[in-house]
């Protein structure tokens, strides 16, 4: 694949971006739909979206806290990693590799 | 012919399980065990470092010893292995299964969302609809189906949750229920305090050694009306264990044997007035303390003097299983119900009476 994974952070207002492009546009979409449906655990100070254009999955948070910025990535990338293991183990073939 | 894969992870085991109209084709599962004494056994201050949104739960999680992210990692790791094995075991192609069910709540959140978003995730490579089920109703159709109860009166007693329940106009509505913490949360934290080991329960240990207890030790009996209390057993038991141990008045089998016959008189007091009250002449225990021989051996003495039927079922469907949630899935499956993915989030807190029971009369 061309384009990487990228994650980008700003210590100043909390703000963070990742970006993680996937093999076809409906696998990008399949991980949007997993990834979405469950709401940040706090109750404010943190916001999530995600977002898919083209093959790439979007992720932006903006939170109150650093402290809380880190928990909500740190857990999203596990989620993530585990629906790449998904895709890997019962997707298409063009999904092995992946990782 | 409908098949319906079932993931489980709610609280310390992950397990998915296959079922084709009533038969379970594989139940594959994994359980975290942390070391004996592990956590703390003081009540107080239990909530430290833990996330969790409800009182009850947070102090039943973190006094069982196993910690959400530590719960919601050991899933991670091996939740695709047991996957592949049902699959296997089961003897089917993914393409043959008709819909993903997976535990919407109640239970840990972290360990809930790990199981869900590989449910969602397969349910969309498949192409397959998804179902949210309620562990509560998992436990309640998988015993009805193991057992063939038709219409029993249900004890629900585990790590998490002490219900009774009966049927009634489309809903398992809640007769008595601890108002505190679960029956199966007291052993676990009292098998902490004597250092009792985690493998493969601590339920299972204190049962054990309670066969071997000759003396019975006077504990607060705590029943209010139909519901049960266990936090002030706990604690008295929990204050006087290490004295009485150490000046021989009594010996930790002892303590076992009659803490296990304290809690299960009051779980059978209340499970008989919800059947007197409903008319019932069937008992199911369902949930993982409900495989002790000797609540079991207990309820049967009092359904045999009011001529009524128990129905219990063994460890494999009594403790927490994914066999469970897609048997109830296949009920709602086959009753018309899904999921949409946008509505797939899990909850911590979801009562077994906010389903609505459209598979039965």
């Amino acid at each position: 694949m061309s384009t990487r994974c990228c994650l980008y952070a700003d210590s100043l207002t909390n703000d963070s971006k990742l970006t993680v492009p996937f093999p076809s546009e409906k696998l990008a979409w399949i991980a949007q739909r997993s990834l979405s449906p469950d709401p940040e655990p706090r109750k404010g100070g943190i916001s999530k979206h995600v977002s898919v254009t083209d093959s790439i999955l979007n992720v932006s948070w903006m939170a109150d806290e650093a402290r809380i910025l880190r928990v909500s990535v740190s857990s999203f990338l596990d989620h993530l990693a585990l629906v790449l293991e998904t895709m890997e183990a019962f997707g298409p073939p063009s999904v092995s590799g992946l990782k | 012919m409908t098949i319906v894969i079932g993931f489980e992870g709610s609280a310390n085991k992950i397990g998915v399980g296959i079922v084709r109209d009533g038969t379970v084709l594989a139940n594959p599962r994994r359980t975290y065990i942390t070391p004996a004494g592990q956590g703390k056994s003081n009540t107080r201050g239990l909530n430290d470092g833990l996330y969790v949104t409800s009182l009850s739960l947070k102090t039943a999680f973190a006094a069982i010893g196993f910690l959400p992210s530590e719960t919601a990692r050991h899933h991670r790791s091996c939740v695709l292995t047991v996957l592949k094995e049902a699959l296997e075991e089961a003897g089917i192609q993914p393409e043959d299964v008709d819909c993903v069910a997976y535990t919407k709540g109640p239970g840990m959140g972290a360990p809930l969302v790990t199981v869900a978003i590989v449910a969602r995730t397969v349910a969309q490579l498949w192409g397959k609809p998804l179902l949210g089920v309620n562990h509560c109703i998992g436990h309640i159709e998988m015993g009805r189906l193991v057992t063939g109860a038709a219409n029993p009166t249900v004890l629900y007693v585990s790590g998490g949750n002490t219900q009774v329940i009966a049927y009634s106009k489309h809903r398992y509505r809640i007769f008595g229920e601890t108002i505190d913490i679960a029956v199966g949360n007291c052993l676990d934290r009292f098998a902490r305090v004597l250092k009792i080991s985690n493998d493969p329960s601590p339920g299972y240990n204190i049962e054990q050694l309670a066969k071997r207890g000759t003396r019975f030790v006077e504990l607060p009996y705590t029943v209010k009306g139909m519901d049960v209390s266990f936090s002030g057993i706990l604690s008295y038991i929990e204050d006087m264990a290490e004295r009485m141990v150490c000046t021989g008045e009594c010996s930790p089998e002892d303590l076992c044997f009659s803490l296990q016959e304290v809690v299960f008189s009051m779980l059978v007091e209340i499970t008989e007035r919800a059947m007197a009250h409903c008319g019932s002449q069937e008992v199911l225990i369902v949930g993982g303390v409900g495989c002790n021989v000797r609540l079991q051996e207990m309820m049967e003495i009092m359904c045999k003097e009011r001529g009524a039927k128990l129905f219990a079922t063994d460890e494999r469907f009594c403790i927490d299983n994914g066999a469970m949630i897609a048997q109830a899935g296949w009920e709602m499956f086959r009753s018309g119900q899904t999921t949409a993915l946008e509505d797939s989030w899990v909850t911590q807190r979801f009562r077994t009476d906010e389903v609505e029971v459209t598979w039965r009369d």
